[in-house]
């Protein structure tokens, strides 16, 4: 039966191009796959396409950011903030008695604090041991009455 | 720089590819999970596609020929497991699909990837050398064969049936 519907067929259109009718004939998936597959494939491209996005974003808005500092002279003074903290982290870890002349000019050489000379104590003479034994100095003039 | 996306129009790829693979394997569920896993591999490696080297669609159809030939000798052609169709209950159109696809199945495997590059996947004749690594004169006339020889399938098929319906039946 089949194959009579076939002879048929192809008699009635034995003159048409068989190009034509294989371009008529392509395979045709469900429309149930097709929908499925296509929501597959949109959504992985739109988590690329997502994540692309929140880079672009991200940069925009730290360059956006940048400019207004740079209008009002925030980079300047991010900058010299850096660079105090540096200097202060620089002196905590130099070790003490490495002086190190950071600014010379005339103000710091007529107001700098001038090095004192260090006063010995003279150590007065123990008379004994122990506290019993220490001399207190005298402040005052003693009591006459 | 953003690239161009080679799924960005992915109703019309799906066609086309579910188009070339049911041509070579046989309309339905085979031809169906290879376009899936067509598809699945293209998105894995979307960032791999260089418009410079064709469209997405020929993109798309290496990757698919590439998952069919990874098949191997496994895969049947799944029109020669079709049941017998009825035609009281079927339309024209359907007979008519029917029959091509059977006609196309009965080619031997280099006409049949031929066919279903030009007429399944709607490249032309450039496209298919160039996917296929060919001349376009060879790949014209390789592509008119095979028509030709599609044609004596149709009616060697279509005369014989009967009689081997009569047959049958004794």
């Amino acid at each position: 039966m089949r194959g009579f519907t076939e002879m048929r067929y192809w008699r009635r259109r034995h003159e048409l191009d068989l190009e034509a009718e294989l371009k008529a004939s392509r395979p045709q998936p469900s429309p149930d796959f097709v929908r499925r597959l296509e929501a597959e494939v949109r959504e992985s491209g739109r988590t690329r396409v997502g994540g692309r996005v929140r880079v672009a974003f991200v940069g925009a808005l730290t360059a956006v950011m940048l400019m207004a500092l740079a209008g009002v002279g925030g980079v300047g003074y991010a900058a010299s903030a850096g660079r105090d903290a540096a200097v202060s982290v620089k002196r905590v870890v130099t070790p003490g008695d490495v002086v190190r002349v950071l600014k010379k000019s005339p103000a710091i050489d007529q107001y700098a604090k001038k090095p004192t000379k260090k006063v010995k104590k003279v150590k007065k003479a123990k008379k004994g041991k122990g506290a019993k034994g220490r001399v207190r100095a005298r402040t005052r003039p003693p009591f006459t009455g | 720089m953003l690239r161009r996306d080679p799924l960005a129009n992915p109703e019309a790829l799906i066609r086309r590819v579910y188009a070339y693979v049911a041509y070579r394997v046989g309309d339905g569920p085979d031809a169906e999970d290879l376009t899936s896993e067509t598809f699945e591999r293209a998105i894995r490696y979307r960032k791999s596609y260089d418009p410079k080297k064709g469209e997405p669609v020929a993109w798309l159809l290496g990757i698919a020929k590439r998952c069919i030939d990874g098949r191997g000798p496994m895969l049947e052609l799944a029109s020669e497991n079709l049941d017998e169709p009825v035609a009281s209950d079927l339309e024209e159109d359907a007979v008519r699909r029917l029959t091509v696809s059977r006609a196309v199945g009965a080619l031997d495997e280099r006409d049949r990837e031929l066919i279903a590059l030009r007429y399944g996947a709607d490249l032309t004749a450039r496209q298919i050398a160039e996917l296929l690594g060919a001349r376009t004169n060879a790949i014209e006339v390789a592509l008119h064969r095979a028509l030709g020889r599609l044609r004596e399938t149709f009616g060697s098929d279509a005369e014989s049936e009967p009689v081997r319906k009569r047959e049958a039946s004794r």
